[in-house]
């Protein structure tokens, strides 16, 4: 097998799990976050040999699925988000459980943030380093601090808020 | 009152199951590349084919009137200026990196579909009126030789292929474009905005 096959298997077995989360996190729909992902990785695989090591491989990768993300285009197909949330509930009975209901909130409070905001505090939910999220979405990370300090507020009162009904 | 700290911990718990395995995605994205490069290659060679079927005609057939030959040009044109246009995208398709910054990456984006719309907005009708003025130059000569209910039936069939091409398949094609680029445009100047707030 050929030395690009093996890196390419490494770096998916490595990072697909966590851009499949930012994914699922950004759609709320675990089929859209399947679609997403596999676009991801086939540019990693496109792009693979134009990789530099200016960066960490998993940053790179962030930016790429960050980029495929926000490129995302919702076709007619494609249901409302608020929708696709009400069906991670609706669709899977077997499953309820308070977490459950929890989670299905969670994913119902990020959706109704703003896109880009959405994969910003994906990221922070899986503890990527402050500098690294600066990297990935361009932003100077004193911009970063002051922006995650305001989408940790908006998305915890929204979650409040759907917790109350 | 939850906090964030609670918010946290309940994404953490939350275990995803990617459904792909390493070899079915390298298999997938090897396919696709593939795929995406044949096909642009296989519209490239199609037109190529194309052209050199309707430049044989000019070696192979001696034509009397000076009209078949220009309406022969004219499509040899017409097919040239596309399949141009169609080895750019190719060769778009083929250095698109998607690692630059998110910002440049949308702008870039942006003028990229704006530009190609235009494009294929001016295209369609060059095209048009050059296949149409071609075919037309050619039939002239061509349809003498043959019997008169096959020069009504193609002349008929000529003119009613150009109607269809110019009232329905125009008006489709444009109606996709234009929801496609305002989709477009809705959503980068909704990015734009986002963007612009964190700089």
């Amino acid at each position: 097998m050929k030395e690009k096959d093996l890196l390419f298997k490494q770096i998916f077995d490595t990072n697909s799990k966590k851009i499949f989360h930012l994914c699922y996190g950004y759609t709320g729909d675990e089929d859209s976050a399947n679609d997403l992902l596999q676009e991801t990785f086939l540019k990693v695989w496109q792009n693979l040999d134009k990789f530099r090591n200016k960066s960490l491989i998993s940053t790179w990768i962030y930016r790429i699925a960050v980029n495929t993300c926000l490129t995302y285009l919702r076709s007619e197909k494609r249901q409302a988000k608020d929708e696709l949330t009400d069906n991670i509930i609706e669709t899977r009975p077997e499953e309820f459980s308070e977490k459950n209901e929890q989670v299905a909130l969670l994913y119902k409070s990020i959706s109704q943030l703003e896109e880009n905001d959405r994969l910003i505090i994906t990221m922070v939910l899986d503890e990527l380093p402050y500098h690294e999220i600066a990297e990935i979405s361009g932003i100077s990370e004193g911009n970063l601090r002051v922006k995650i300090h305001r989408i940790k507020l908006k998305l915890t009162e929204l979650y409040n808020q759907h917790a109350r009904i | 009152m939850q906090e964030f700290d609670h918010i946290q911990s309940l994404w953490q718990s939350h275990s995803v199951e990617v459904k792909i395995s390493s070899d079915e995605m390298l298999a997938q994205a090897k396919k696709e590349v593939k795929s995406i490069s044949n096909r642009s290659i296989l519209n490239i060679a199609g037109m190529a084919t194309s052209f050199i079927a309707v430049g044989s005609l000019c070696l192979f057939i001696d034509f009397q009137s000076w009209t078949t030959y220009a309406g022969i040009m004219i499509v040899l044109l017409a097919i040239a200026a596309l399949t141009i246009i169609l080895a750019q995208g190719h060769r778009l398709i083929s250095r698109n990196d998607f690692t630059t910054h998110p910002n440049e990456f949308l702008v870039s984006l942006k003028q990229y579909q704006l530009s190609r719309f235009s494009l294929y907005n001016k295209m369609y009708w060059i095209y048009a009126v050059a296949l149409t003025l071609g075919v037309g130059l050619y039939l002239i000569e061509v349809v003498t030789y043959m019997a008169l209910w096959a020069q009504i039936l193609i002349v008929l069939f000529s003119f009613l292929w150009m109607i269809f091409c110019s009232t329905l398949v125009r008006k489709a094609v444009i109606k996709k474009d234009r929801e496609r680029i305002a989709l477009l445009i809705e959503k980068f100047e909704r990015l734009g905005s986002q963007f612009k707030t964190q700089s």
